[in-house]
């Protein structure tokens, strides 16, 4: 029993674990243990799976689970199938686990003859964990013989023999969202888990929604899931966002491995930032990223690399060329990268992969790179919310206390200046644009520092080259006009301003 | 197509043998026997048309190594009959057969320890894993 602060007495509801990674934290700790659940969705969402990760979690030869089969997937075949998963355990098949068809006795018998098996077979054995699949064929075979009545009769005994056996249940169905109308069995259950599989262009996205749990919070809204080898796995819509926060944001201010940018920086990237560096295709966005986890690992400090648009082993040896070891601080333990871009991916999905990392690792610097690889890497649907995606990725990091340095890639535009396609410099605190600029003939490179959340800043264009050791920053480029604008020309006689610091300008 | 394991023929005669002796009956006794038994443990898990597809499979692959099996067919529950007018030769093979493609045709579908607990649960006396 709990007590509230009004001293009443509440009965404690246990919560059994789904075996899911990322269900129990959506449900809100686990399955309420003797609940009466339905676990519903469309042909090939991933319901037998999911019911089938909760029982190997769950039962024991004491409190076995039972899984009856109705006129669903024939049981050969779904153990042939089920066994792929790493979840399946043979050795609960010992007296654990125990699979039991209902199809003859469902074609040949009334709803009543059915309880009378389930309980009769519940009772035998004991069973902590009841699974009925598939539910829906054993209420269309009543509906077909018997009034609504009846069969409503029938789902309210079934849910209070199985609860009263202490057997936490789930009836697994075909439903679709017209059929939560009317219908007695969504009114009984305690928890209704629907499962969704939406085809957009040539991606799959799969999501969960906790439509009803009774008796404890769960998070609303959609969910994605992936089926791996290993089953089933969540992406909880507010990982990263939704915990408190125990980490404080440093002062310290983090070298690039760049000095002179570290100077334009007001004394290097403040710990914790999100950094956001802008520019056209082969500007250095990248090589900055990387020189930025460069400095960190010769300082000790792990880090995480992202990136979305070429393998691990071609960004590593590209590192080598410009004498960035990324190899061994991988074999160490200090280095991640990650390479995500299979194209039906979930922002979520994302997330964790990169969250986890920086947990493994213990990362206090991480390198998203770029912004444009990781909206291809998602699935078309949610690309439309690009923009709340990165709210919520960079927000799940700054909250781990990482510091962030972001690569967007932008178009570059003559006459005008872009610091993304995506209007998302909000998300950043620091943001760096670099840009081409046509100078006597010559197609250079500057860089700018255009903000600095709370932090003073250099407020110079420098032009800066990319050499076999790094980008290298040249001075401020003074006596120019129309620098943003990528062509620049000298200043008139008599504007006060110096004269071109650089060669001539077009 | 996989052909039956020799471990898995062996266990067919194991089942054969004991079934024929156990109820002192004549070998066809001893198939239908063995049939029966799997048909109990089997469909409890699989139902009566799991069970069916099976024994129809693996009657096709028996008869097409021992015709003379034509003269066998399946009743209502999908167990074996007509073993008993065959001439004993054509018993004693054609049983093994059957037995044997049935339970290979169990370990391609559910594969060998899935297999091997159905089959333990049918003769709990018996240490099947030998």
């Amino acid at each position: 029993m709990n007590t509230d602060e009004k001293g009443n007495s509440r009965v404690r509801i246990r919560q059994i674990p789904t075996g899911v990674p990322g269900l129990d934290e959506i449900l809100g700790g686990g399955l309420p243990e003797y609940s009466f659940n339905i676990i519903a969705g469309a042909p090939g969402c991933g319901k037998t799976t999911l019911a089938h990760q909760i029982i190997f979690a769950n039962a024991t030869k004491e409190k076995p689970a039972l899984y009856f089969t109705v006129l669903g997937e024939p049981a050969i075949k779904m153990l042939r199938y089920q066994q792929q998963y790493s979840f399946f355990d043979q050795a609960m098949l010992e007296g654990a686990i125990k699979f039991i068809n209902l199809s003859q006795l469902v074609l040949d018998n009334d709803l009543g003859a059915v309880l009378d098996e389930i309980i009769k077979e519940v009772e035998a054995s004991n069973a902590g964990i009841v699974v009925v699949d598939s539910f829906k064929t054993v209420v269309k075979k009543g509906l077909a013989s018997e009034s609504q009545v009846e069969v409503h009769g029938f789902i309210q005994r079934l849910a209070l023999h199985l609860t009263g056996w202490q057997a936490t249940t789930f009836l697994i169905g075909e439903y679709v969202d017209g059929d939560m109308r009317d219908n007695p069995i969504f009114t009984v259950a305690d928890g209704l888990l629907w499962l969704y599989q939406n085809v957009d262009r040539s991606s799959i996205v799969r999501k969960m929604q906790i439509v009803k749990l009774r008796g404890q919070e769960s998070v609303p809204g959609l969910h994605t899931f992936r089926i791996t080898d290993g089953g089933l796995h969540t992406f909880p819509r507010t990982f990263g966002l939704s915990e408190q926060s125990d980490k404080e944001k440093g002062t310290r201010r983090l070298s690039s491995g760049i000095a002179e940018f570290d100077k334009m920086l007001g004394g290097g990237i403040p710990e914790g930032d999100s950094m956001l560096i802008a520019g056209p295709s082969g500007s250095g966005k990248s090589l900055l990223a990387s020189q930025f986890i460069n400095e960190g690992l010769s300082h000790g400090e792990p880090g995480v690399i992202a990136i979305f648009e070429e393998l691990p082993s071609p960004y590593v040896r590209r590192a080598a060329k410009l004498g960035m070891d990324f190899e061994t601080p991988q074999k160490n333990g200090k280095l991640k990268i990650i390479y995500i871009r299979p194209l039906d991916l979930s922002v979520d999905e994302t997330v964790h992969a990169i969250v986890d990392a920086v947990k493994t690792i213990d990362a206090k610097r991480v390198v998203v790179d770029s912004l444009v690889g990781f909206e291809m890497a998602l699935a078309p649907e949610f690309r439309h919310g690009f923009r709340e995606s990165l709210y919520r990725m960079i927000g799940a990091l700054v909250r781990l206390g990482v510091t962030v340095v972001s690569t967007v890639e932008v178009e570059e535009s003559f006459g005008a200046i872009d610091f993304s396609n995506y209007t998302i410099s909000f998300l950043a605190e620091d943001l760096v644009r670099l840009r081409y600029i046509s100078i006597n003939g010559q197609m250079r490179k500057m860089m700018m520092i255009v903000k600095m959340r709370g932090s003073d800043h250099s407020i110079d264009m420098r032009e800066y080259t990319i050499t076999t050791d790094g980008i290298v920053i040249g001075k401020p480029l003074r006596g120019y006009r129309g620098l943003t604008t990528g062509i620049p020309g000298p200043w008139s006689d008599g504007s006060g301003q110096n004269s071109p610091s650089g060669p001539e300008a077009d | 197509m996989d052909t039956p394991s020799q471990s898995i023929r062996d266990l067919a005669l194991r089942l054969l043998e004991l079934e024929a002796e156990d109820r002192a009956a004549d070998d066809a006794k001893g198939a239908e026997r063995v049939c029966a038994k799997l048909h109990t443990s089997l469909t409890r898990f699989a139902g009566v048309d799991g069970f069916k597809a099976l024994t129809r499979r693996s009657l096709a692959l028996a008869r097409s190594e021992i015709p003379v099996l034509r003269g066998v067919s399946l009743d209502e529950g999908g167990c074996f009959v007509g073993l008993g007018d065959l001439a004993a030769k054509a018993v004693n093979d054609g049983g093994a057969a059957l037995i044997t493609h049935f339970l290979w045709l169990l370990v391609t579908f559910v594969g060998e320890p899935i297999a091997l607990r159905l089959l333990r649960e049918a003769w709990p006396e018996i240490n099947i894993d030998e």
